[in-house]
Parts: C-alpha cells; sequence; structure tokens
C-alpha cells in the first residue's frame, strides 16, 4: 500500500440547491439555532402537543422522508408561532436563559435561576407550564427541586 | 538567618509557567468557541444541531433566535455523500 489511494469519502461538502418541487405547499422553516431551541423545547411540547404526537404517529408509519410532510408543515407552524409569541412576550427571559444554556454546554440543571423567570413569564403571560413527562407519581419534578443533589459547582 | 530567597524562584517559575499556559489554552478554547466554553459530552444530536447551527449562522457555536431563517436556508443542507463509482 505504497501507492496514492483515492477515498471514497467527498472532501468538498456536496450542497443540492434545487428547491421542493411546486406541488409541495411551502413552509417558512424555523431560524432558531439549538441554544435556544432547547430554552423553548418544553413549551414547544406543551403548545404543540397535538401536531407533535400526529407526526410522531405518522412516522412510526412509515419512515420515508416523502411521507409525514403535511403533518410536518403543521409542526414548523406551530413552533415558529410559539417561538414569536415567546419572543413578544418574554424577550429578556428567553434571552438570559439560552444564553446562560450556551456558557454552560446546553445542560439545564446548570442554568435553573434564569429558568425559574423564564417559566414563571411564560406561565403568566402565555399559561404554559413546563412539565416533564414520565415523573414519577409523588416525586417533585427535577426543576422544581429546592435543593438539588445534582447542581453546579459554585453558587 | 537571612531568607533563601534564590531557592523560591523555581517554585515562582513554575506557578508562572503553569499559570500562563492555562491561562493561554482557555483563551485559545474560548477564541474557537466564539467567547463560550467548549462543548463537551457530544453525542450525535448535538452534532446535528451544531451542523444545523453552522447552516443557519456560520459558525458551528453562533446562535440566533429569529424565527425566520436566512434566506436560501432550505437547500443549504449538507449531504454525506460517497463515491462508489
Amino acid at each position: 500500500m505504497s501507492s496514492y489511494q483515492p477515498g471514497s469519502v467527498e472532501t468538498k461538502p456536496y450542497v443540492d440547491p434545487t428547491p421542493l418541487p411546486d406541488g409541495i405547499p411551502k413552509v417558512q422553516e424555523l431560524g432558531v439555532t439549538s441554544g435556544p431551541l432547547k430554552s423553548a423545547a418544553f413549551f414547544i411540547g406543551a403548545y404543540c402537543k397535538e401536531f407533535n404526537e400526529d407526526f410522531m404517529l405518522c412516522k412510526a408509519e412509515n419512515r420515508e422522508p416523502g411521507h409525514c410532510l403535511k403533518e410536518g408543515r403543521k409542526v414548523t407552524r406551530c413552533a415558529t408561532d410559539l417561538i414569536t409569541k415567546m419572543r413578544e412576550n418574554c424577550l429578556s427571559q428567553f434571552e438570559a436563559h439560552w444564553n446562560c444554556l450556551e456558557n454552560n454546554n446546553q445542560e439545564y440543571y446548570l442554568c435553573r435561576k434564569p429558568e425559574r423567570s423564564l417559566n414563571s413569564c411564560m406561565f403568566e403571560k402565555l399559561g404554559l407550564t413546563k412539565t416533564i413527562p414520565g415523573t414519577p407519581d409523588g416525586q417533585k419534578p427535577i426543576h422544581e427541586v429546592e435543593n438539588p443533589i445534582y447542581k453546579a459547582i459554585q453558587k | 538567618m537571612p531568607v533563601p530567597w534564590e531557592a523560591l524562584i523555581p517554585f515562582g517559575l513554575i506557578t508562572a509557567m503553569f499559570g500562563v499556559s492555562g491561562t493561554l489554552l482557555n483563551m485559545s478554547t474560548r477564541a474557537q468557541n466564539l467567547g463560550k466554553p467548549t462543548r463537551y459530552n457530544i453525542d450525535n444530536w448535538d452534532e446535528m444541531m451544531m451542523r444545523r447551527d453552522e447552516q443557519l449562522t456560520g459558525h458551528k457555536r453562533g446562535q440566533r433566535d429569529d424565527p425566520v431563517p436566512p434566506p436560501g436556508f432550505e437547500t443549504s443542507s449538507v449531504w454525506f455523500t460517497e463515491k462508489t463509482a
């Protein structure tokens, strides 16, 4: 193996600029990056529950990319709607929370203080609460525990 | 007896060298991550989200909270390709 062996993985990135065909209705994609999305995740779950569940059940039937486009469009529109509402009502708390997440490896347990103020703002203005599905009954959800074991090293 | 201050010079040197190398390493990693600490324990989901962040903002750690994406976002994803022929 002392001669040059051409590799099989392409070195230049392959980008396909052809847009979707005109028969498919257009929906504007969500332009939010990972930090704000993680911050808004539980609120998207509370606000868009039916659309998300429809999409997941549809995909569970058939995992082809072209199968659940209609449900996917509904999910995108609902999430965009919620992010716009969040920004109108709770912009400063939202920004504080996702900036905190970005500086802490996007871990929720390191950013409880901004999270609490965001949760109270969202509950006041939009009536959405963060619930963690799958918490055992009788146990407080981890984001409401006063003195957790796993927390940041510094106060 | 006067304090043997020449003997403490190596301690000072070692402390200074640890400090300088630690500071430079910290500055280098923060500069690569746009002033934020590095991401660790990254799994496939996080890698995928960082690829999407690069599509949206131009840098793996760039963030934006505008729901409207930049123009051309729908068609700018990079496909993993392999030459088979």
